[in-house]
């Protein structure tokens, strides 16, 4: 290592890829591939707003950014759902509560909150963009009187793929908000409720949106975006007033590594949460 | 800005000199059969001022193919520790357009969230610069460099005759130089700007550089891309040989006793096949027409746009190294001025 210029230290003190240590808290799975983790840091919160993502990492196996699902909070704890997908996840799936992670961030954009304060709020979600949409969402039923009318739209491939269905729950029963899910199919389950892609429940909320006092936010696999967006068009909403959340391969967090570049834009820093207006004209963003 | 004189058999004494006291690390371009490579130095005689290119340039000093960002105790969280190799190097013979890339990289690291494992090594860098005396049949620099390359180094030398004329940029240089056995410089500026630009390109891209953000921003769906893309093996050689590709990858090794590991940062690049495949296999760029346009976005779009220097330095590595022939900016967009 380098022994001449004594830079050991310095290097401690100000590399951006060195994480923190959060300790896992709460474990729970969600679906056969999701899980529910409660991580806490060691001295402080992780200050993020909702939207927004962090590097979690296990040493010896790797790196992957993490959509953060909770709120933003002055808690040390914050939560995450994990897909199992690639060794990290796998790795991570297989924690005890008790082993530690390693956290850098939080990174990127996040939901404008504040500007949307007086504003109707639509969210449209599909499958694992619920758990970045439930940061914004929990954020919003917090300052509930911040906001009009709240609707939520959710949707997954089928009733084995819900998410956060405790919440759900209570969510259907509120009577200050409007929630409405779909399964794209509903082989082997029994399952009472409506049934077809996303896009088949803005009928039934379209009557009671005035586009001009809603924005909608939109966190869902890359396929959803232009469908919804279309449909969004057809019940005449501009573009101003939709916020989308993209997904990318954001390796470093930090604008170096080049993952996660469409056209000009590092999404892990200009992104992921966009105004559609803003990047409608980027060839490669949807 | 001071301007000295050496005897070329004077300088090479005193790198010589400085060899031998250990002065710091100390690489240059020596030869490898036919060709060119920046490397270690073991005397002098090695050195080699006058060539045409090195296979890579002089990035892999300051972003190595493989670096350790931190070491670790695998599973154990609290054990992660930033580390950094970052002993003093001095590089000898860096063409203009290859520090014209390491002044980009410079930029692209120190701004924003500034990545000190990049910036420590180049602060305990001394870069010697020379303009070149030989044709290289695939450069272009001279169409889209400036003098940006004079930024960071810390002198240049100019070929004239049996001296070098030695342009000291910086006190580090002027330091460096303490001892050698240099005398005024008795040259016209006319001789020396001559001298500089002795060695005209063959080649230079068809639109001037201040045009080509928009000019690519008109072609986005030009089929120059799906046609020369069409002919890409992927295999990623345009990247790997570009001073300015700096995009990289960051993975984990573990030590065989599983006790000890180390957080490793790679070079990546844009043109290889899974670059932009997220987790659910998903590939924003999964078509090699979309890759191509890609990089040449990047280098002629994003960068200049974001910094105010042309992304490409134009040392024609990539079109010399690419097997299918397709990766020469200056064959990209003269087809695309040909295919209008």
């Amino acid at each position: 290592m380098c022994e001449n210029c004594g830079c050991t230290e310095e290097i401690q003190q100000n590399s951006i890829y060195l994480p923190e240590v959060a300790t896992l808290k709460k474990k729970k799975p969600m679906t056969t591939v999701d899980t529910f983790f409660e991580f806490e840091l060691k001295d402080r919160s992780l200050g993020h707003l909702p939207g927004q993502f962090a590097e979690v990492s296990i040493p010896g196996i790797g790196e992957a950014p993490i959509s953060i699902s909770s709120p933003p909070s002055e808690d040390e704890r914050f939560q995450m759902v994990i897909r199992k997908v690639g060794s990290v996840t796998t790795a991570i799936h297989q924690l005890e509560v008790g082993d530690t992670v390693g956290i850098r961030g939080p990174f990127g954009t996040s939901v404008p909150m504040n500007n949307l304060k007086g504003k109707n709020l639509l969210f449209i979600t599909g499958g694992l963009g619920l758990v970045p949409a439930r940061s914004a969402i929990l954020y919003a039923l917090e300052h509930r009187d911040d906001y009009k009318d709240v609707t939520i739209l959710f949707g997954c491939k089928d009733p084995g793929q819900r998410l956060f269905t405790d919440e759900i729950e209570e969510w259907k029963k509120r009577d200050d908000i409007v929630f409405h899910e779909s399964v794209d199919r509903v082989e082997g389950h029994d399952w009472k409720g409506n049934v077809g892609v996303i896009t088949t429940l803005l009928p039934k909320v379209s009557a009671r949106i005035n586009p001009l006092e809603t924005y909608v936010i939109i966190v869902g696999p890359p396929v959803m975006y232009k469908y919804v967006i279309m449909g969004l068009h057809d019940l005449e909403f501009s573009d101003d007033h939709i916020i989308v959340s993209l997904e990318r391969r954001m390796k470093c967090g930090v604008g170096k590594c080049g993952h996660c570049q469409m056209d000009n834009i590092y999404v892990c820093q200009d992104g992921p949460v966009f105004y559609y207006d803003d990047i409608k004209h980027l060839k490669e963003a949807i | 800005m001071e301007i000295l004189k050496i005897s070329k058999n004077d300088f090479k004494s005193f790198i010589g000199k400085k060899l031998e006291q250990n002065h710091s690390r100390t690489v240059g371009v020596v030869r490898r059969g036919p060709h060119f490579v920046f490397a270690d130095l073991n005397s002098s005689d090695e050195l080699c001022l006058d060539y045409d290119v090195t296979i890579l340039p002089p990035r892999k000093y300051f972003q190595p193919p493989k670096e350790v960002l931190l070491k670790f105790v695998p599973k154990k969280a609290d054990s992660y520790r930033a580390v950094n190799e970052c002993d003093p190097i001095t590089v000898i013979g860096i063409h203009y357009y290859d520090l014209a890339a390491l002044y980009l990289m410079d930029r692209a690291f120190s701004e924003g969230e500034r990545d000190e494992h990049y910036m420590k090594k180049r602060e305990n860098s001394l870069l010697i610069g020379v303009y070149p005396t030989k044709h290289f049949k695939y450069r272009f620099a001279r169409s889209v460099t400036k003098d940006q390359g004079r930024k960071v180094a810390d002198m240049m030398l100019v070929h004239i005759g049996d001296d070098l004329v030695i342009e000291v940029l910086t006190k580090k240089g002027k330091e460096y130089l303490n001892g050698a056995n240099t005398v005024r410089n008795d040259y016209s500026m006319k001789e020396i700007e001559d001298a500089k630009n002795i060695i005209k390109d063959d080649q230079k891209i068809p639109v001037p550089i201040e045009l080509v953000p928009e000019y690519l921003a008109r072609n986005h769906n030009h089929p120059v891309w799906n046609h020369f893309g069409e002919k890409c093996f992927s295999c990623g050689s345009c990247v790997l040989v570009c001073p300015t590709c700096y995009c990289f990858d960051v993975r984990d090794e573990v030590e065989l006793n599983l006790a000890e590991g180390r957080r490793i940062r790679t070079w990546d690049g844009c043109m290889l096949e899974g670059f932009a495949r997220v987790a659910d296999g998903h590939n924003f760029r999964g078509k090699r027409g979309a890759r191509l346009r890609h990089r040449i976005f990047r280098k002629g779009k994003t960068l200049p746009e974001k910094y105010g220097y042309f992304g490409c330095v134009g040392c024609g590595r990539c079109a010399d190294s690419c097997t299918a022939d397709i990766a020469g900016p200056v064959k990209i967009l003269k087809y695309m001025e040909e295919n209008k």
